[in-house]
């Protein structure tokens, strides 16, 4: 997504309703953000940068955002709504735990690798947006929790794992991709999906399990 | 009382002077336990340098006698607070004769200890530090490291270690900054001894079994609660 693939508005009498030109400059100043913290850096990039990228003047900023991190936060907004939708299509007509959660992580880590610079924007630049973008980002975080909870149900076992179980498996799966995406290596996120898979099923499958379906995901 | 002027001798006592090197340590550690609560209390980005002299009682001139801006005293800030735990948990660990999963757990009990004892420069160091730029991030990351070798023993135990993920120990202490600094974003450091024994269980299962791990999580829940 960029602001040179949604093309300007045409001129003059387009025939748009006012929503929809309002919708498309929304569109444009979240797609003129992301391509200028890519270039730059979240820290680095300046309101003048954004609307530049957007092609649309000060005012129309100022109209779809009180500031720079709020953009920031409807950038990151966009591409969590979208993660959502690639794993929810994903896992559809998937019957069991564990193929859902390889199936999920699959998703996840091929949108991400394919999408380097949001990747960026949505691991590491988050991180350092302000604080209600690190409020959303662990917000978001934890919205994997309640769907890693269901792997309980595999075994009797899953029912006796500590209550901080789903949030330290996580926790891990942030700091290993970010450490991939930070190392600019957002490209091979790929490469990780069977210790990604392996690290998601362990505590419920068991190791050896674990292991053989992380191994055949590959 | 103010001395008359040319009767400084009859000024009461004060404090024992104190030499020059003690009062610029004193200094610095005023800036950085001052700089430690505000980041912790508003993120490193909203606080201002005008905030953390204000808060370490000293003038803007002492402050740039130590550092130049705030970022370098929120580097010096991590490098203390990282220097001060990984050293405690190191010594937990080699102190702890028993097995390698004992020493864990004692590595572990003592991260949790320093965590909780230092909240707010705890909070700098798992939690700020991944936000306050790619110097204080490459910090993070390598506080991270030094954690490794003392689960990759670990390996050893484990009969598919030819197997085990080689990202597993950065990966998992991962896991464990990321569970400590939920806590401590949600203002519940003296609620971390609780976590203990759960934690180290995730710890510990990659490399010895599940079964193994329980029962070790079990036995430091035992002593929490004795």
């Amino acid at each position: 997504m960029s602001a040179e693939e949604l093309g300007p508005l045409p001129a003059g009498r387009h025939g748009y309703s006012r929503e929809q030109v309002a919708h498309h400059q929304r569109e444009r100043l979240i797609a003129g953000l992301a391509e200028a913290v890519a270039e730059k850096g979240y820290a680095a990039v300046t309101l003048t940068d954004i609307v530049k990228q957007a092609k649309v003047s000060r005012r129309v900023f100022y109209a779809n955002f009180e500031s720079k991190e709020q953009c920031f936060l409807a950038a990151f907004e966009v591409v969590v709504g979208h993660l959502h939708e690639l794993v929810a299509e994903a896992v559809e007509g998937v019957d069991d735990w564990p193929q859902q959660a390889i199936a999920a992580t699959r998703a996840t880590l091929g949108f991400l690798a394919s999408e380097p610079d949001l990747a960026r924007l949505c691991l590491v630049e988050s991180r350092g947006a302000g604080p209600a973008v690190a409020a959303r980002f662990n917000e978001a975080v934890g919205e994997m929790v309640p769907l890693l909870r269901q792997g309980r149900a595999q075994r009797p076992e899953g029912e006796r794992l500590p209550d901080s179980t789903e949030d330290s498996t996580v926790g891990s799966l942030v700091s290993l991709l970010h450490r991939k995406v930070a190392a600019g290596e957002a490209e091979q996120l790929e490469d990780l999906l069977p210790d990604c898979a392996e690290l998601v099923l362990l505590p419920y499958l068991g190791p050896a399990e674990a292991a053989r379906l992380a191994r055949e995901a590959a | 009382m103010r001395a008359l002027p040319g009767k400084a001798s009859r000024q009461p006592p004060g404090p024992e002077p104190v030499s020059r090197d003690a009062a610029a340590a004193d200094q610095r550690r005023r800036i950085l336990a001052a700089t430690a609560e505000l980041i912790a209390e508003r993120g490193y980005q909203e606080t201002t340098m005008e905030e953390i002299v204000r808060r370490a009682k000293v003038g803007y001139a002492t402050f740039y006698k130590h550092y130049p801006d705030k970022e370098a005293a929120f580097l010096a800030l991590l490098d203390a607070a990282t220097d001060r735990t990984v050293g405690r948990v190191e010594d937990a660990y080699q102190r702890e004769e028993g097995p390698w999963a004992d020493r864990v757990g004692a590595a572990l009990g003592a991260l949790f200890e320093d965590v909780a004892a230092h909240p707010a420069a705890a909070r700098a160091a798992l939690v700020e530090a991944v936000a306050a730029g790619p110097e204080a991030a490459a910090k993070h990351e390598a506080a991270l490291k030094q954690l490794a070798p003392l689960l990759r023993p670990g390996r050893e135990l484990n009969p598919r270690q030819a197997e085990l993920p080689e990202s597993l120990e950065e990966t998992l202490a991962g896991g464990i900054v990321w569970v400590l600094g939920q806590r401590l974003i949600a203002g519940e450091a003296d609620k971390l001894r609780g976590l203990l024994p759960e934690t180290l269980e995730f710890v510990l299962r990659p490399y010895i079994g599940e079964d193994e791990a329980a029962r070790e999580a079990g036995e430091v829940a035992d002593a929490i609660s004795a």
